[in-house]
C-alpha cells in the first residue's frame, strides 16, 4: 500500500541542493522524497519550522566489543542516567555508554538517522550484527579495522597490491563492512611487544614495514577499489603533545600518493581534537607545554584539499575513551590512574584495543586546551564541506552533547561564557578567544548532514531533501524568521537536543517528545567491490589458508551468516570509474 | 548419510569449531570426530534423559500435557507473580537471551545468569580495575608463559591445553622449549602434573600469594619465610621469571573466583597482570565454563547495561550483585517464582537455597530431564542449541561464533527463543483481553 505524506510549510536547509531557508513543502512516498504526492497524502503542517535532512554521524562508537566492554566495566556510569520503558520504547541506562536501545532512541530524538560505527574488529562482526536489531531506528554503517592485521601486512610486505585489494574485498563481504579503518598503523601491532610506532618510517616488529607504507598502501587499494568512503584515519601518536607534526606528516605522505587517484578527497582524518596537539616549546612532549594545533591544521587544510576531517570535539564531563590504539589507552591509564581494559583480538589486533573511563574538566590545562583545538580549527577553515561535527562519541563525550558543540560553533557569546570557565593558563595557548566567526544554520546543516553523507559516498540517498533521497527528515522546533539562534544559545541546545519531529524512511519516529520505532524501515549499508573472478578465487583460497594458520577458529566460521544480514543489508554502489 | 565439518561444539567456553559430525539417514548423529569426551557425549547422547513432552504439576504430580497448556500455565504463573526471578541462559544461544530480556522487562522480573555462581567475581574485579584481556589465537601465536591459576583444564576444558598451549604458533615454533606452562592450585591436579612449574598454595590464601608476587615483582623484599604455604625463595624465583617474560597469559578458574577473597582475588590478579605490563606484554582470561555464559554477559550488557543480576521491577534495569543474584533472591525468600532456562539450579545451588525453591512455583525450560525438572511446576522441553537449532554464542575470549542446526529437534520441541516468545505473546494477549 502506498503511503504518502505532505510536510507543509517547511523552512528548508538543504545544502546539497543549495536551499537556504526557503519556505516550501516536502513530499514523501513509500519512504522516499518525491516531487509531488496525491491529494490522499497525510498532511503535516510544520508552520515554517526549520527542516533539515536527517543527521548523519560519521564517527560514533555504538556497537560491538569495545562499547560493550566499557558498559560492563562501568556500572557507575549507568546509575546516573536511567531510561524507563514506555508504551513505544524499551528501557535502558547509561550516560557515557548507553545501552543499545537507548542509543537508537537518543539519536532519533536528536534528528539523527544514519550513524557510522568506525571501529569494528572484523572477526567479531557477528556480535555487531546481533546487536544492531536492538539499536532502533537508525541506519548503520561499519568500518572494519585493517591496519594492524597480519593478513594486511602479508600482502603489503609482499608488494601484492592485487592481493591487498582482494583481501579488502573478502573482508568487507565477510563482515558486511562499508570501508577501511586505519588506526595507529603499525603501532597497535607493535603493542604486542609492549612497543608503539612513534616514527612514521620506523620498521615494526616481525615485518619489514613502516606506518607510512601501511597507510599509503591501504589508501591506494581503497582508491583502486573505488570504495564510496576513503580510508578513515586515526593517526599515529594520538593524544600526545606535539602530535600535530605526525598528523601533518601523515597527511603529506598520503598527498604524495594522491596521483594514483582521480578522486579529490582520498583520506578522512578523524577526531582532530586528539590529533592536533601542538606545544609552546617546539619539540616538547610535556603536557605543561600543551598548545592548540587547531589553527595550524586549519591553515594546512586551506592549502591542501586531499582530505576531510571530523572534529571529535572535547566536551566537559564524563566520557569513555575506547580505541583500537592499545598503547595510547595504556598511556592514558598510566596518567589518569583509572581502570584499564585491553582487548586483544587475535591476529587482527595482536596488541589490542583499549578502554579507559575519563572525565574532562575545564580546570585542567590539558583538557582546556584540547577543548579549544577543534573549535579553533572549525572557525578558521574555508570549506565546511570538508568538516563534520562529532565528539568521537563517547571518547570526547557522548553524542548527546552535539547540541552544545553546535552552540559553541554558532554563538560567539556562548563560547565566551565557556571560555571564562577554562583553566586561565590555557587561554594563551590558542587563538580561540579572538575568533569572531559564527557558523550559520546552513553551515551546521552542511557539517551534520550534507558533508558527512558526501564524504561517506552515500549522498544519493542521504544528507539531502531532493527527490530520490530517503525520507529521513529532522524538523527543528525553531522558526528561523522569528529569531536568530546565535543570540540565543540556550535555544540552540534545546532545538538540537530534541526535534519537533523526526521522520525516518517516511515514518514519523519522534514527535511530541515520544520516540516510536515501530514499523520503521532500516538498513545496514555495505559495499561489494568488483574484482576479476580469478583474483577473487585466489584470495579466497589464500585468506582461508592464512586464517587456518594464524587463527584458532576455522575460516569457514569467519563470515557473518546471511541469517543475520538478509533483512538489513543494502549495498551502496561504488564510485564511478572516471 | 551426511558429514558436517567445522562444527562448533556447544559444550564449554572453548567453543572448539573443528568438529566433524556424521549423521545417518534417520537424523541420528552416529559419529563425532575431533571433540573431547564431553562434547562427544553431548552430541552422541543427545536423546538420553530428554524432556520430550511438556508437563504440568497437578496435585503434587507431574502430568504430561500439551505445549499450549504448558505455555498457558507458565504465562498465568508469571502474570500472577509479584517478584519473578528468571535464571540460567548460559547454555543457550543469544537470541533466546534477547527474548528473555523482553519478557523480563515486560513483567518487571529479575533476570540473572549462571555467572553469578561462577565468574561473577571476575566481573566485579573487572568493574574495580578493568582487565587486560588476552585472545586465544594470540596465546597460541605468541605466549611464552601460560599460567593456569585455580583451573584444571585437563578435566574441565579438555582440549584447552592441546589447542592453545602445547601446540606450535606463528612465533612459537617449538612449544616444548619456547613456551612454559605453570599451574597454581591447592592440589596437584591433572593439569599440574603436566606443567613445567607447579606452585601449591594453601586453600584460601591466593590473595596473599598474588599480593606477595606483586611486591616481589616491584623489587621489594618480604621479611617472611613463606606466603600461603609457598616458600619465599620459590616465590622470588617465580617473580623473577615473570619479569623476564616478553608475552605472558594468565588463565584463571573457579579456584580463584569462588575461594576465600572472591572478587578481591580477581582484582588482585588483574593488578598483578597490569603491573607485569611494565615489563612485558601480559593478558588474562577467565576459563568460562558453560559454552555461552560469555554470551549471556554480553547480551545482558548491551540490553540492560549490566552483565548479570538485573532487576526490571521499576521499569528500567538496576544492578546489584548480592541482592538481584539468583541465590540471594531465593535465599532471602524474595523471589515468588523461578523461571529457569538452560541451567540446572537445583543441582548447583547451595542446599538451603534449593530448599527455598520448593516453596515457589518453578517454570523449567530445558532439553534434558535434570534435578530442577523434578521440582518444577511446569516443564517445557527445548531444542538443543547448536545441535537442533541455530544461534550465536561467545567463546571465552569473547569471539562470537555461529552455531549450526545439525538435526531436527524431537517432534513438537521448539528452540528456547520460540518458547519464550510464545509466553510473551500469551501474556500480551491476556493483557489485551482485559
Amino acid at each position: 500500500m502506498t503511503q504518502e505524506i505532505l510536510l507543509k510549510n517547511c523552512t528548508v536547509y538543504d545544502p546539497m541542493n543549495r536551499i537556504e531557508g526557503e519556505v516550501t513543502d516536502i513530499c514523501v512516498r513509500d519512504g522516499k522524497i518525491v516531487e509531488s504526492v496525491s491529494t490522499d497524502a497525510q498532511v503535516i503542517d510544520v508552520r515554517r519550522r526549520a527542516v533539515l535532512p536527517g543527521g548523519v554521524d560519521i564517527h560514533s562508537h555504538i556497537i560491538g566489543s569495545k562499547i560493550n566492554s566499557a558498559r560492563s566495566m562501568c556500572p557507575e556510569d549507568h546509575r546516573r542516567a536511567v531510561v524507563p520503558k514506555t508504551p513505544t520504547t524499551r528501557s535502558g541506562v547509561g550516560e557515557a555508554v548507553p545501552s543499545s536501545f537507548v542509543i537508537g532512541q537518543l539519536y532519533t530524538a536528536m534528528g539523527y538517522t544514519t550513524v557510522v560505527d568506525p571501529a569494528v574488529p572484523p572477526m567479531k562482526a557477528l556480535a555487531c550484527w546481533e546487536e544492531i536489531p536492538d539499536v532502533p531506528v537508525i541506519d548503520i554503517l561499519m568500518l572494519p579495522l585493517f591496519s594492524n592485521n597480519m593478513i594486511t601486512y602479508h600482502y603489503i610486505e609482499g608488494q601484492d597490491m592485487e592481493g591487498l585489494r582482494g583481501y579488502i574485498d573478502w573482508l568487507l563481504r565477510a563482515t558486511g563492512g562499508f570501508g577501511v579503518k586505519v588506526v595507529n598503523p603499525g603501532g597497535t601491532y607493535a603493542w604486542a611487544h609492549n612497543l608503539n610506532a612513534e616514527h612514521l618510517d620506523q620498521t615494526i616488529p616481525e615485518w619489514d614495514l613502516t606506518p607510512n607504507q601501511i597507510l599509503t598502501s591501504l589508501v591506494r587499494a581503497v582508491e583502486e577499489l573505488r570504495l564510496p568512503h576513503p580510508v578513515h584515519l586515526h593517526p599515529n601518536n594520538l593524544g600526545r603533545v606535539g602530535n600535530i607534526e605526525t598528523t601533518i606528516a601523515q597527511l603529506e605522505a598520503v598527498r604524495r600518493a594522491r596521483r594514483t587517484s582521480k578522486r579529490k578527497h582520498i583520506l578522512h582524518l578523524t577526531h582532530i581534537s586528539f590529533d592536533s596537539i601542538a606545544s609552546v616549546d617546539e619539540g616538547s612532549t610535556r603536557w605543561e607545554d600543551v598548545a592548540s594545533g587547531g589553527l595550524e591544521l586549519a591553515e594546512y587544510t586551506n592549502q591542501h584539499d586531499h582530505f576531510t576531517v571530523d572534529l571529535g570535539q572535547i566536551t566537559f564531563g564524563p566520557a569513555m575513551t575506547m580505541t583500537a590504539d592499545g598503547p595510547f589507552q595504556y598511556l592514558l591509564h598510566r596518567v589518569s590512574h583509572t581502570k584499564w581494559m585491553n582487548i586483544t583480538v587475535d591476529v587482527e589486533l595482536p596488541g589490542g584495543a583499549g578502554v579507559v573511563p575519563y572525565s574532562y574538566s575545564p580546570k585542567s590545562l590539558a583538557n582546556s586546551v584540547q577543548w579549544m583545538i577543534a573549535l579553533e580549527y572549525a572557525l578558521n577553515i574555508d570549506d565546511p564541506w570538508r568538516c563534520v561535527i562529532t565528539t568521537d562519541s563517547p571518547n570526547a563525550g557522548p553524542f548527546v552533547r552535539y547540541p552544545l558543540v553546535i552552540s559553541w560553533l554558532m554563538s560567539r557569546r556562548e563560547r565566551e561564557t565557556w571560555l571564562e570557565t577554562l583553566n586561565s593558563r590555557s587561554l594563551s595557548r590558542s587563538t580561540l578567544s579572538g575568533a569572531e566567526r559564527e557558523w550559520s544554520l546552513y553551515e551546521i546543516a552542511i557539517a551534520t548532514r550534507a558533508a558527512p553523507a558526501r564524504i561517506l559516498g552515500i549522498d544519493e540517498r542521504k544528507g539531502h531533501l531532493g527527490a530520490g533521497a530517503d525520507a529521513d527528515i529532522a524538523v527543528l522546533d525553531h522558526m528561523p524568521s522569528d529569531s536568530s539562534l546565535s543570540d540565543h544559545p540556550e535555544e540552540i541546545v534545546r532545538v538540537f537536543h530534541s526535534t519537533y519531529l523526526t521522520m525516518k524512511a517516511g515514518t514519523v519516529v519522534h514527535r511530541n517528545d515520544v520516540v516510536n520505532p515501530s514499523g520503521v524501515r532500516r538498513r545496514v549499508f555495505s559495499v561489494q567491490p568488483t574484482l576479476p573472478e580469478a583474483t577473487r578465487k585466489r584470495i579466497h583460497n589464500e585468506v582461508g589458508q592464512l586464517i587456518d594458520r594464524w587463527y584458532v577458529h576455522s575460516h569457514t566460521n569467519y563470515p557473518v551468516p546471511r541469517r543475520y544480514r538478509q533483512a538489513l543489508e543494502s549495498p551502496i554502489p561504488l564510485r564511478p570509474a572516471t | 548419510m551426511r558429514v558436517a565439518d567445522d562444527v562448533v561444539c556447544p559444550f564449554c567456553g572453548c567453543l572448539c569449531d573443528d568438529l566433524r559430525v556424521t549423521i545417518d539417514d534417520n537424523d541420528v548423529i552416529t559419529r563425532v570426530d575431533n571433540a573431547c569426551a564431553l562434547g562427544k557425549t553431548k552430541m552422541l547422547h543427545r536423546m538420553d534423559d530428554r524432556l520430550l513432552v511438556p508437563e504440568v504439576r497437578r496435585d503434587g504430580k507431574l502430568e504430561r500435557t500439551t505445549l499450549e497448556e504448558a505455555i498457558d500455565t507458565a504465562a498465568q504463573l508469571l502474570a500472577e507473580s509479584r517478584r519473578p526471578l528468571i535464571y540460567g541462559l548460559s547454555s543457550t544461544e543469544n537470541d533466546a537471551h534477547r527474548a528473555v530480556y523482553r519478557l523480563a522487562e515486560m513483567i518487571g522480573a529479575v533476570v540473572d545468569n549462571t555467572s553469578s555462581v561462577c565468574h561473577g567475581p571476575s566481573i566485579l574485579g573487572r568493574q574495580e580495575s578493568g582487565e587486560p584481556l588476552a585472545s586465544l589465537g594470540e596465546v597460541r601465536n605468541r605466549a611464552q608463559l601460560v599460567i593456569y591459576w585455580g583451573a584444571n583444564p585437563l578435566q574441565a576444558h579438555p582440549r584447552h591445553v592441546r589447542r592453545f598451549v602445547r601446540i606450535p604458533g606463528e612465533y612459537i615454533r617449538d612449544p616444548r622449549t619456547e613456551r612454559r606452562m605453570w599451574v597454581v592450585d591447592v592440589r596437584r591436579s591433572a593439569t599440574a602434573r603436566i606443567a613445567d612449574r607447579f606452585i601449591k598454595v594453601e586453600p584460601g590464601s591466593d590473595l596473599e600469594v598474588i599480593e606477595a608476587l606483586r611486591a616481589l615483582i616491584k623489587g621489594r623484599t618480604l621479611d617472611v619465610s613463606e606466603v600461603g604455604g609457598v616458600p619465599i625463595d620459590e616465590l622470588a624465583e617465580a617473580a623473577e621469571e615473570l619479569r623476564s617474560v616478553e608475552y605472558g597469559v594468565l588463565f584463571y578458574g573457579l579456584g580463584l573466583t569462588q575461594s576465600r577473597g572472591r572478587y578481591r582475588n580477581i582484582d588482585a590478579a588483574i593488578r598483578l597482570v597490569r603491573d607485569l605490563n611494565r615489563f612485558g606484554k601480559w593478558g588474562m582470561m577467565p576459563m568460562r565454563g558453560h559454552y555461552n555464559v560469555t554470551g549471556a554477559n554480553e547480551t545482558s550488557t548491551w540490553t540492560t547495561g549490566f552483565p548479570f543480576a538485573v532487576d526490571y521491577s521499576r521499569g528500567y534495569p538496576r544492578y546489584q550483585p548480592g541482592e538481584y543474584t539468583a541465590v540471594d533472591m531465593l535465599r532471602h525468600g524474595e523471589a515468588d517464582l523461578l523461571l529457569n532456562i538452560a541451567a540446572d539450579p537445583a543441582a548447583h545451588f547451595p542446599r538451603d537455597t534449593v530448599r527455598r525453591m520448593r516453596d515457589i512455583p518453578i517454570i523449567n525450560i530445558d532439553p534434558k530431564r535434570n534435578l530442577t525438572s523434578l521440582m518444577a511446576t511446569v516443564n517445557i522441553p527445548a531444542a538443543m542449541a547448536g545441535v537442533e537449532c541455530d544461534g550465536a554464542a561467545s567463546r571465552m575470549d569473547e569471539l562470537p561464533l555461529y552455531l549450526r542446526k545439525l538435526v531436527d529437534p524431537p517432534e513438537g520441541v521448539l528452540p528456547d527463543r520460540d518458547i519464550v516468545r510464545l509466553i510473551i505473546e500469551r501474556i500480551e494477549g491476556a493483557v489485551d483481553e482485559r
